[in-house]
């Protein structure tokens, strides 16, 4: 169990090809709702709250593109490791088929 | 794109100069002649400013949460006035975003901080974090990013009037009748709420052919102009003013002569239409029986057979089928696609009725399927290639179609083909499906004729593999011109070169003529190019069998047709091939009608 104060601090690289565009977003933002920790997403000198779709779509991340998620409070763990998985996803487990 | 400098206090509007005309971007065709009733600007740039006292500031807070309460109630309200076969059902998901992006963390909870921590006031909070995010979005180098900015403020904008007392929704509702509509921008959720009775045209600052605000008053069949820069600060309400959404020429102040002239203009139009009404009923032969052309009409739904068979179509050349599949949370059963296509295909009977096989991507159907987002969707998933990918689907709609097709002369267009693998794919699952329907003892017309439709560049190169392969050959001019040129119709920057008559075009149609005639294949076309009268001479000339268009432009293309002779048509074909561009071809046609038929056929609408 983590404690409170402990921040976490991952690097990401974004796997989907068209980048963290908004369906991207909405399903980060979507899982954050399940976690209540607080999250951001750095790009170079710009962080945002992974709470906001506006703020996420601000990030412009292309493919490719190095992101760090900081995270801080109760289940920090376990939601930056869902949003690693959700960014690095090249979304070929959803290629099309049903 | 969003200027921000343009959101500045209201220039004072001295007298304005009678037929003060000035010149934007006619995005929905008509004349409208009316008064003026002024929307206020975007109120972000007028906001009072003030810093709260600390024993205010949770009222303050509560104050702005009921706004956003109200706004997204108000906005939930207009989404659901739009019900299923609304003219604008196909662009209600735009509000659903609005919605969402009213409770946007970075909006909603920026707002309720700056009240908090930096003792603002609720309208100075909101309207400095919508700058802050417009001005972000703005300095990204993405069209559909810089798109969103508009969203930002079209919603803070709805929470700003409501906590300033001030309601743009009102005017909405009570416009007087002959309105003619000035705005700086019209939002979607604006839009939604015109009443056609009442609003005779519309004029705006900002926005583009493809803006939302004008694919929904095209919708609505309200004559618009957009991208007039300046007009919502030249007017004022009660102001007289022409709009000329044909042209894209706004007159403030018209003078008598001036309103006289545009009565005429609009009377002659309504008389031209009426009286060419009579031509939809006879065959399109040239005048030298040369030469008859198949002219047929597009439709999207069930209701628009009857408008088309008045105005003389001789079948439907592309039946849109996405209606179906769209602004829904499910797919269409099979028994409902198979009670859409029957009825379609007894009302034209005993002419043939097109369907086109879905022709949509993935991220407008039913979210259930679980598609992935693309960014260059036009050249993504999307047509045959998703149908493919979805294959049940895919055969819910071809058993449908099977089934219907004992009902009338059948016909299925598969859009979007770019090699032969896709047809022989497409045609197995085609033969399987028969094969189940027979198993299963369900009638169904077994012999419906298959035909493609040509709008990849690939599909044209091959055109000669492809006419062996099927009965008959459609050209979709839209997309094919796009996907030749290297154009997005959409992108504003580049959308001037888009050029329906680039010699390019012509011999990609061409091609696909030959190929169609080398193996006996039917060829027609059913893009917007189809139903412009400035292209049938060529298409004529190229030998084309089908014409299929919106039906309003029937009569006139049957006018137009039964006026030439097919020896005239091949000789301005054969000098148009010699031309090199796109304007000279255009300038060359358009005297070619004109010096034949002076003033008859380029007052109709495109």
């Amino acid at each position: 169990m983590m404690t409170e104060s402990e921040i976490i601090e991952r690097a990401v690289v974004i796997g989907n090809e068209f980048g963290l565009h908004a369906r991207v977003a909405t399903a980060l933002v979507q899982t954050m709702r399940r976690h209540s920790c607080h999250v951001t997403l750095r790009k170079e000198s710009m962080e945002v709250d992974a709470r906001s779709v506006l703020g996420l779509l601000l990030l412009a991340a292309t493919n490719g593109t190095e992101l760090v998620i900081r995270a801080n409070g109760p289940g920090s763990e376990q939601a930056v490791r869902e949003i690693c998985e959700l960014l690095q996803d090249d979304g070929s487990n959803h290629d099309g088929h049903r | 794109m969003m200027d921000t400098d343009s959101f500045g206090s209201a220039i004072i509007s001295g007298e304005i100069p009678t037929n003060t005309m000035i010149k934007g971007v006619g995005v929905s065709v008509g004349i409208g002649i009316g008064q003026v009733v002024l929307m206020e600007r975007l109120v972000a740039d007028t906001c009072p400013c003030r810093i709260l006292s600390p024993e205010e500031i949770p009222d303050e807070v509560a104050r702005f949460e009921a706004a956003v309460e109200t706004a997204e109630n108000r906005l939930r309200t207009i989404r659901s006035s739009i019900e299923s076969g609304h003219p604008l059902d196909d662009h209600s998901y735009i509000l659903d975003a609005h919605i969402m992006l009213l409770r946007d963390k970075m909006l909603y909870e920026g707002t309720r901080q700056s009240i908090e921590k930096g003792s603002q006031n609720a309208e100075w909070a909101l309207s400095e974090i919508m700058a802050k995010i417009t001005a972000a979005f703005d300095s990204i180098d993405d069209d559909y990013l810089k798109e969103r900015a508009r969203d930002v403020h079209f919603v803070g904008d709805r929470v700003l009037r409501i906590l300033l007392g001030v309601s743009s929704e009102k005017k909405m509702h009570q416009l007087p009748p002959n309105s003619i509509l000035v705005s700086h921008d019209l939002s979607p959720a604006d839009t939604a709420q015109l009443k056609k009775e009442s609003v005779l045209a519309i004029a705006t600052d900002v926005g583009g052919k493809t803006s939302h605000s004008a694919i929904m008053s095209r919708s609505l069949k309200i004559p618009a102009v957009t991208g007039l820069e300046k007009v919502s600060r030249l007017v004022q309400t009660g102001d007289t003013i022409i709009v000329d959404g044909s042209t894209g020429l706004v007159i403030i102040n018209p003078d008598a002569e001036m309103i006289f002239r545009y009565r005429q203009r609009q009377e002659l139009l309504r008389n031209y239409h009426q009286s060419l009404l009579a031509y939809g009923r006879l065959p399109a032969v040239t005048r030298d029986g040369a030469r008859t052309i198949r002219v047929l009409a597009n439709i999207e739904l069930v209701d628009e057979v009857d408008i088309a068979v008045a105005h003389g179509c001789e079948g439907i050349g592309l039946f849109r089928t996405e209606y179906l599949f769209i602004g829904r949370p499910d797919l269409p059963t099979e028994e409902e696609q198979f009670g859409a296509y029957k009825a379609v295909l007894s009302l034209n009977k005993p002419y043939p009725v097109t369907i086109r096989t879905l022709d949509i991507g993935g991220d407008k159907i039913a979210s259930s399927l679980n598609l992935p987002r693309e960014t260059n969707p036009a050249m993504g998933l999307r047509a045959i290639r998703l149908c493919l990918n979805i294959k049940d689907v895919f055969k819910t709609q071809l058993r449908a179609i099977l089934r219907a097709a004992c009902y009338g002369h059948c016909r299925l267009l598969i859009p979007m083909i770019s090699c032969i693998t896709e047809v022989h794919a497409t045609k197995s699952i085609l033969e399987e499906v028969k094969q189940e329907l027979s198993n299963e003892g369900i009638p169904h017309g077994g012999d419906i004729d298959f035909g493609i439709l040509v709008e990849v560049p690939s599909a044209v190169a091959i055109a000669d593999l492809l006419a062996r392969e099927v009965d008959f050959l459609s050209i979709g001019t839209n997309d094919l011109i796009q996907y030749s040129l290297a154009i997005d119709r959409m992108n504003e920057h580049v959308n001037y070169l888009y050029d329906t008559l680039h010699p390019a075009v012509l011999r990609l149609i061409r091609q696909v003529v030959n190929a169609g005639q080398a193996y006996g294949v039917n060829v027609g076309m059913c893009g917007e190019m189809a139903g412009d009268p400035i292209n049938i001479p060529i298409l004529v000339g190229l030998g084309i069998d089908e014409l299929s268009m919106n039906a309003l432009s029937i009569p006139i293309v049957k006018k137009l047709i039964r006026s030439i002779s097919y020896e005239d048509c091949l000789e301005l074909t054969h000098q148009a091939f010699q031309m090199q561009s796109a304007q000279g071809i255009h300038d060359f046609l358009e005297k070619w009608i004109f010096d034949r038929f002076p003033g008859d056929y380029f007052l109709s609408q495109q």
